[in-house]
């Protein structure tokens, strides 16, 4: 990797970006690359611990997320680095957050943590999503400048999911109810924007392990609207709503074609003019190249 | 029916306000919360919450209803008194998981199931179910 002279960005990848979501990780490498910037991998992290307790007594949901915390602090003396980290899973970011706002906020958490893991950690990683990333550090606009190749054929709604942005109070990426940053994203990569009322809705979470039933109806509701606005795909920050999503279309009758659920990375690749050959759209349910294709946009098994 | 809660229901929402950290007489039932629910909770969250308002505490522990939440927080981010009526409901939850009464038997989920799954929603229903 020619990554030298390159900014570097402490990195926290989580399970699910290893395994079921490795086109959205590979994609989201793939782009900073082309950006000029490195996602550096933190060298021992553990699980997030994907939920972050909602009860003020249970400590032993914010062990697994304070631990990451302090690999990341760790990681960001040893390279010199602003002490912070980034991730791409919606989950992770919502956990780790929340986890590092405790420790400011909460002094008592803090003690007892710090108590119980033996160690003396502050709460000093500012913990940062991917797009927060593009957006306040890199900037849309000089986002908008790298595009090389011509989106505005294809209508994408932006689907936000529910931890990218709640509780707002905590997390303060965006307005928890009428968000813009994937707008704004899909508007600086030249993507055509589809507005959607369900842009904010659940869609059934981990409720797929206990009651899957409903769990796909609430995606299915969600892909309904997005196509009777118009959509032609959608675009997703979660590797959970982004399967709940495409699953739910694997059981539908064949009246319709399915919607794509894309990771936005994916579609910042093709707007790079990036290959797009490890992105695993093989694995999709509603795989996206044919869709992509017939809107002209190039999906290249291999770049240039 | 009890209308204020006493003996063991008054102790036992005690308890469920220490361990979430919410107040239960908070909440003056303007439904936004059940509103906004997308879990089609019956009894929805704002019911739940009036029940224990009026002590019926061993009523609302055993609703079905509360597995069903899915913790996407819209009912919280919404509260005009500044609730979390899933704060409440995970707490609910709680006292099952505490007493060792899981909600999904973790031997019976099908290895489709974990195959096909992404981790993040394994270990999301291991802690809210099991």
């Amino acid at each position: 990797m020619s990554s030298e002279g390159n900014i570097r960005v402490p990195y926290y990848p989580g399970c699910t970006l290893k395994t079921k979501a490795q086109g959205f990780e590979r994609s989201a490498m793939e782009c900073s690359e082309a950006l000029g910037f490195v996602l550096d991998e933190l060298k021992d992290w553990n699980c997030c611990g994907a939920s972050f307790p909602l009860t003020k007594d249970n400590l032993m949901g914010l062990a697994g997320p304070t631990n990451v915390l302090i690999e990341a602090e760790k990681h960001c003396q040893e390279h010199n680095v602003a002490p912070s980290v980034v991730t791409l899973c919606s989950f992770c970011y919502n956990t780790l957050k929340r986890t590092s706002h405790a420790f400011k906020e909460d002094p008592s958490k803090r003690t007892t943590l710090n108590a119980f893991l033996e160690r003396d950690y502050q709460g000093t990683i500012k913990v940062e999503h991917y797009l927060e990333y593009l957006r306040d550090t890199y900037g849309f606009d000089k986002l908008a400048e790298q595009v090389k190749v011509d989106m505005s054929s294809i209508r994408v709604a932006p689907y936000y999911g529910c931890l990218l942005l709640k509780p707002g109070k905590e997390i303060g990426l965006d307005d928890p109810e009428e968000p813009t940053i994937l707008h704004d994203f899909l508007d600086a990569i030249g993507v055509t924007v589809v507005d959607f009322p369900a842009q904010v809705d659940c869609c059934g979470s981990y409720l797929v392990m206990r009651e899957p039933e409903k769990a796909m109806n609430l995606s299915s509701g969600i892909l309904d609207e997005a196509g009777e606005y118009g959509a032609q795909a959608l675009v997703t920050a979660c590797p959970l709503c982004q399967s709940n999503l495409d699953k739910c279309q694997r059981s539908k009758t064949s009246t319709k074609d399915g919607l794509p659920v894309l990771y936005f990375t994916q579609l910042l690749a093709m707007a790079l003019g990036l290959s797009t050959e490890n992105h695993q759209f093989e694995d999709h349910q509603i795989d996206p190249r044919p869709v992509i294709t017939a809107c002209g946009i190039g999906c290249s098994e291999k770049s240039e | 029916m009890l209308i204020e809660p006493q003996g063991q229901s008054l102790t036992a929402i005690q308890e469920l306000e220490r361990s979430t950290g919410e107040k239960i007489t908070d909440c003056y039932q303007c439904g936004k919360c059940t509103a906004g629910c997308p879990a089609s909770m019956d009894p929805p969250p704002s019911v739940l919450i009036r029940k224990l308002q009026l002590g019926m505490f061993d009523e609302v522990v055993s609703e079905q209803s509360i597995w069903s939440c899915m913790a996407c927080l819209t009912c919280s981010e919404r509260c005009p008194k500044g609730v979390s009526p899933a704060a409440i409901i995970e707490g609910l939850k709680l006292i099952h998981l505490r007493d060792m009464d899981p909600q999904v038997q973790a031997e019976e989920l099908g290895q489709e199931f974990l195959a096909q799954s992404t981790q993040q929603a394994v270990v999301s229903g291991f802690r809210k179910f099991i």
